[in-house]
């Protein structure tokens, strides 16, 4: 026992983060016995948490969340997926393609979620079995960053509370997590390593859903979208049914969409407004919820031995979220990584060698085969290939041309397309250009699509509407984001990139303005974190500080 | 007859009579044996099986500890009465396995045991701490002790209503409530139905006592002393507690008068608010009357409890239930625990009132009852000169920065003032002069804002005066927003106006929806025009037309 675990609060393990990774890993450890206390910064667990919406159970991993939490489906889900699609777009004519068979690859279940009733109901779960061994799960308290003792990590400190000692700290704290950064195992530099998700939750009754996709109570539908919806941004949308409710949302690359100086909020209202969507929202659009977060890209930053000291990452917070062309897999790997964490937590304690688990856990996450799925060897392969700018201008070249043209027809008479969407080993190994995401699409729409009769009655909200309706709890006098240089040079990108800002709006967090001082004209930034939605998006693009807000303060989603 | 000895061999009776418990059978089967070969084995063995009835009819099985685990002895011994069993089962066990924990196990059951016989009919000794622990320092043998009452009567709920600059605390509202709820409950519970009391000490405080009762109180008890405006330590304490303690109270002064509202000696429970005062006033209070405090309570509610704690029972092993506890929640180690205080009394020693401090904000302020009646006490007492020894000689309204309410005009300005903004601040500030009584205020574009305003417009532009949801409410009669778009968040901050004036560029702005009248221009021309009008006295509606005016 060190110094500071005699004068700080100790516990055995504290998870910091009450998501699926979060929960699982604080589950294991309850269940092997271990006192753990978990951390959560929010109100409630899921009100600071975004998701697409669907969560995987796959066949070949150690862990999924119903094996974790006995009545998960029943409880904190919403629909299963039980068919898949995709649809590419060029204007109005739409070429849609059966991917159930790629979607049910390896998949034991699908569940769409939204995280606010996920995560919460989660967090009952884990509260009840931490609490039996001395533990418990606490809200409101924001881990602010890592304690340390001659300069080894043995703990974490928080703005509420005292700091606490452990012998193993689980960083489950997310996308922009603040202890990863502490321990220098991740950063916010690279624009490439990253998506941004926006997504909107729109109310349908449950009957229209059936109705309108078709499916049964019990079944759901997921659509993506790709093509030249999103003025050649890279990415794509989605449409997700919910109980009662479609998830909405778009994924871009962030640095496509920083260089093309794109909305993302409008890039979402163009697939919202396409008429191929209109008929799912009916006559009345009823937009429950406006929400955006960051999403690591696993193939480049997922952390291939995330863990220093009695440090351990799992989850967005280790850069696992797997996003590969249609397939989005991050809340299954959370997971997984989660339990696998505290298994090695506790194997390496029970061989009384508890400063193992590091090692312990990243032999895990290579040997059940989660570091494969997370960094595949085919991407490397093909990217080194395809992300060349010659190769891709080539390809799209011959894509747009009466021969790529041809060739995207001929390949369709065989079924050849079809074969393709649907095989995995093609989805492990797209390239991150505009090749696969916009050029193929949009040809093969052009050439082989239907064209979607009508024009949408859909007005989505604006974005002060989006932000009105969204809650807060603003810390006032104490901004958790700082300009540290509020040059349009440095952090104007953030202007349009920000979900929450745009172009000619004054209620955004980042606003042009133009400062006239001794006869000069300045562009310049300025910055209100009052309408922030934590997404992290101007951490990796702007010249910031970027904090969480203080527990319990800031934004709190209720669907999520 | 149940069974002649006769017939058996002495190893025979053994086993024969092993199931015979009926004392007058055995008794029987005795008197058969010596009537007949008065065996002397047989006889030793027919009477400690007699015997063994005799002493406890009901008496558990003899245990053998040896052959048990420490978790099943632990259960056993607690029904386990007999001082002998016990002492048999610790000789065992010595002779036996001689387990730590099973020796402990037994050697505290017979501990409560003697105790308890020994505690059945003498007086509890009381040993003064000095003497019990003579190797330990006792910093507090030299406190002028206040002895509690003995026997004492304690009654109702006291609840100790703060003022500032001459109106209630939230908190005494909030505790004035709480009270209420806790005593109709008290009421329903008991079936004795105990008042809220409000206490009130200041210099002109009879004033609110109606308000008190109408938020719950039975009775308002108030002292008013010039020299209580300002709170102080010293006398606030005297005063609350020579109102606390009745007539007769062997700590009071003499000449405390029976008073016919009350007919006991002290307060049953108290309420302070734990505010800085409160905390301060709350603390002298309840040592000086020599009670305990829970401090920074979150919740409370009154219920019996069993208590175990021998302190509190006088007899280790014994329980007693304590009725109507006050339980005091309040969070520990910043919020990551919750305890429950309670304040009972010793054997010896009596702990009332049971008094808490309330965290400001914990309860609801409930809605006056302005019907409701009461009785309102003066309390007559003229307090020491002697404790006034400390004056407050000064003391300062901490700045709390622009005050926007209370104001018949609100110009506001917002981000429509970004081509020059300094000029937009002078425009504003114009208006402002313009009218009798009003401010200027601002969103909170502004304020979060980069624009660069000269030195003399600048202290216009800080949080102080930022309208809406983060900043201040204003109703104002009218509300004149400038270059405000009317976000949600500012709306929440002027909605309630009288009547709001928009001016915008923009005719689709958010705050039309919530205008009266909206014109839509530039503020750096409709501003100037509207100054002109207002200082002039005449309004020139095709000027003001010519900006773009339109009546919404």
């Amino acid at each position: 026992m060190t110094e500071a675990d005699r004068d700080y609060e100790h516990y055995e393990a504290v998870v910091v983060g009450a998501g699926p990774g979060g929960a699982a890993a604080a589950a294991r450890l309850a269940d092997a016995g271990v006192e753990t206390v978990v951390l959560e910064r929010g109100v409630e667990a899921g009100s600071k948490n975004v998701s697409g919406g669907l969560i995987y159970a796959e066949e070949s991993a150690p862990y999924t969340i119903d094996e974790l939490f006995d009545g998960f489906r029943e409880n904190a889900a919403e629909r299963p997926i039980t068919e898949y699609h995709l649809h590419n777009v060029s204007g109005n004519k739409v070429k849609s393609f059966d991917i159930s068979r790629l979607h049910h690859h390896d998949t034991e279940w699908s569940d769409a979620v939204l995280r606010r009733p996920m995560d919460s109901w989660l967090a009952e779960q884990v509260h009840e079995k931490t609490k039996e061994v001395g533990g418990g799960l606490l809200t409101d308290i924001r881990v602010n960053g890592l304690l340390r003792e001659n300069g080894e990590i043995i703990g974490v400190t928080c703005d509420e509370i005292d700091p606490i000692t452990a012998d193993i700290v689980i960083a489950a704290d997310g996308v922009n997590s603040e202890l990863a950064r502490d321990a220098g195992l991740m950063d916010w530099d690279d624009p490439e390593e990253w998506f941004q998700g926006v997504k909107a939750v729109v109310d349908v009754p449950p009957e229209a859903i059936n109705e309108r996709f078709g499916v049964g109570a019990d079944e759901g539908a997921a659509h993506l979208f790709s093509g030249d919806l999103f003025e050649g941004v890279r990415g794509g949308g989605f449409v997700y049914t919910n109980e009662d409710s479609l998830s909405v949302g778009t994924v871009f690359h962030l640095d496509s969409l920083a260089a093309e100086r794109a909305e993302p909020h409008e890039l979402l209202d163009a697939l919202l407004t396409h008429p191929f969507l209109a008929e799912w929202f009916g006559d009345e659009y009823s937009e429950r919820e406006y929400a955006a977060k960051l999403v690591p890209d696993s193939k480049k930053v997922a952390h291939g031995s995330p863990h220093e000291d009695r440090l351990v990452l799992v989850g967005d917070a280790a850069g696992q979220m797997q996003a590969q062309g249609p397939i989005i897999k991050g809340m299954n790997h959370a997971v997984t990584a989660g339990a696998l964490a505290a298994e090695a937590f506790v194997e390496a304690k029970n061989a009384g060698d508890p400063d193992a688990a590091g090692e312990n856990y990243e032999r895990k996450l290579r040997e059940s085969g989660t570091m494969r799925k997370l960094r595949p060897r085919r991407y490397k392969a093909a990217s080194a290939v395809g992300e060349n700018g010659v190769a891709t201008a080539i390809s799209d070249a011959v894509l747009k041309s009466p021969l790529g043209s041809l060739g995207v027809k001929a390949l369709e008479r065989v079924g050849a397309l079809d074969r393709l969407y649907s095989s995995p080993f093609m989805a492990m190994m797209v390239p991150d250009t505009r090749t696969p995401y916009v050029t193929l699409p949009s040809v093969i729409a052009e050439e082989l699509g239907d064209p979607v009769d009508g024009e949408s009655a859909v007005e989505p909200p604006d974005l002060a509407d989006r932000i009105g309706g969204l809650a807060y709890d603003t810390d006032i006098g104490n901004p958790h984001i700082e300009l540290l240089d509020n040059s349009y040079e440095a952090s104007g990108v953030a202007v349009t990139a920000c979900p929450v800002s745009a172009r000619d709006f004054g209620g955004g967090c980042y606003r042009e303005e133009t400062v006239k001082t001794n006869g000069s004209t300045e562009q310049v930034v300025s910055l209100d974190t009052q309408p922030c939605v934590e997404c992290g998006t101007c951490a990796v693009i702007a010249d910031t500080d970027w904090e969480h807000p203080s527990g319990g303060k800031g934004v709190e989603f209720r669907s999520g | 007859m149940t069974l002649d000895p006769n017939g058996y061999t002495i190893q025979e009776l053994g086993p024969a009579i092993k199931d015979v418990e009926d004392l007058e059978a055995l008794r029987s089967i005795l008197e058969a044996e010596k009537d007949g070969e008065n065996r002397k084995g047989a006889i030793a063995l027919i009477e400690s099986r007699i015997e063994k009835f005799e002493d406890d009819d009901d008496a558990p099985e003899e245990l053998d500890p040896t052959e048990m685990s420490p978790a099943d002895i632990g259960n056993a011994v607690k029904s386990i009465d007999e001082i002998d069993t016990l002492e048999t089962m610790l000789e065992r066990e010595e002779a036996g396995e001689d387990r730590g924990s099973v020796k402990r196990l037994i050697s505290q059951r017979l501990d409560s045991l003697r105790g308890s016989d020994e505690d059945d009919d003498a007086e509890v000794v009381v040993e003064p701490p000095e003497e019990k622990h003579p190797h330990l320092d006792h910093p507090t043998a030299d406190k002028q002790h206040v002895r509690a009452l003995e026997d004492g009567t304690y009654r109702d709920m006291w609840v100790y209503c703060e003022t500032q600059q001459g109106e209630l605390i939230d908190c005494s509202r909030e505790m004035l409530g709480k009270a209420r709820e806790l005593m109709d409950e008290y009421a329903a519970d008991y079936g004795d139905s105990e008042r809220v009391v409000a206490i009130l000490i200041g210099d002109d405080v009879e004033r609110l006592a109606e308000e008190c009762i109408s938020y719950g109180a039975d009775v308002v008890v108030y002292h008013e002393d010039d020299r209580l405006k300002r709170f102080r330590h010293k006398p606030y304490t005297e005063v609350f507690c020579d109102m606390a303690r009745g007539a007769g109270h062997p700590y009071g002064r003499e000449d405390r008068p029976e008073e016919e509202w009350r007919d006991y000696d002290e307060p049953r429970y108290i309420l302070f608010p734990a505010t800085n005062n409160g905390r301060d006033l709350s603390a002298q209070v309840q040592a000086e009357l020599d009670s305990g405090l829970a401090s920074d309570c979150s919740d409370l509610f009154i219920e019996n409890v069993v208590i175990s704690n021998p302190v509190k029972v006088g007899t280790a092993g014994d329980k007693k239930e304590f009725e109507r506890v006050l339980h005091m929640k309040r969070p520990d180690f910043s919020g990551f625990e919750y305890s429950t205080i309670l304040c009972l009394d010793n054997p010896n020693r009596e702990f009332h009132p049971q008094g808490a401090s309330v965290i400001p904000g914990t309860f609801e302020v409930p809605e006056p009852d302005l019907e409701r009646e009461g009785e309102i006490v003066d309390h007559e007492f003229e307090p020491d000169e002697e404790w006034f020894r400390v004056e407050v000689t000064e003391y300062d309204v901490i700045e709390g920065g622009v005050d926007l309410t209370g104001h018949g005009v609100v110009v506001a300005l917002g981000r429509g003032i970004g081509d020059d903004p300094t000029r937009g601040i002078e425009l504003g500030l114009d208006l402002v002069d313009a009218f009798d009584d009003a401010e200027l205020g601002i969103s909170r574009g502004i304020v979060t804002g980069s624009y660069n305003f000269d030195g003399h417009v600048e202290q216009y532009t800080g949080e102080d005066r930022q309208i809406g949801e983060t900043g201040q409410i204003v109703e104002p009669d009218l509300y004149i927003a400038a270059g405000i778009s009317g976000a949600i968040q500012h709306k929440v901050g002027c909605d309630e106006s009288g009547t709001i004036v928009a001016i915008n560029t923009d005719p689709d702005a958010d705050i039309r929806d919530f205008s009266d009248y909206f014109i839509e221009g530039d503020l750096f021309e409709v501003l100037p025009r509207l100054i002109d009008a207002l200082e002039s006295g005449e309004l020139d509606t095709a000027a003001l037309a010519s900006g773009g005016a339109t009546d919404d």
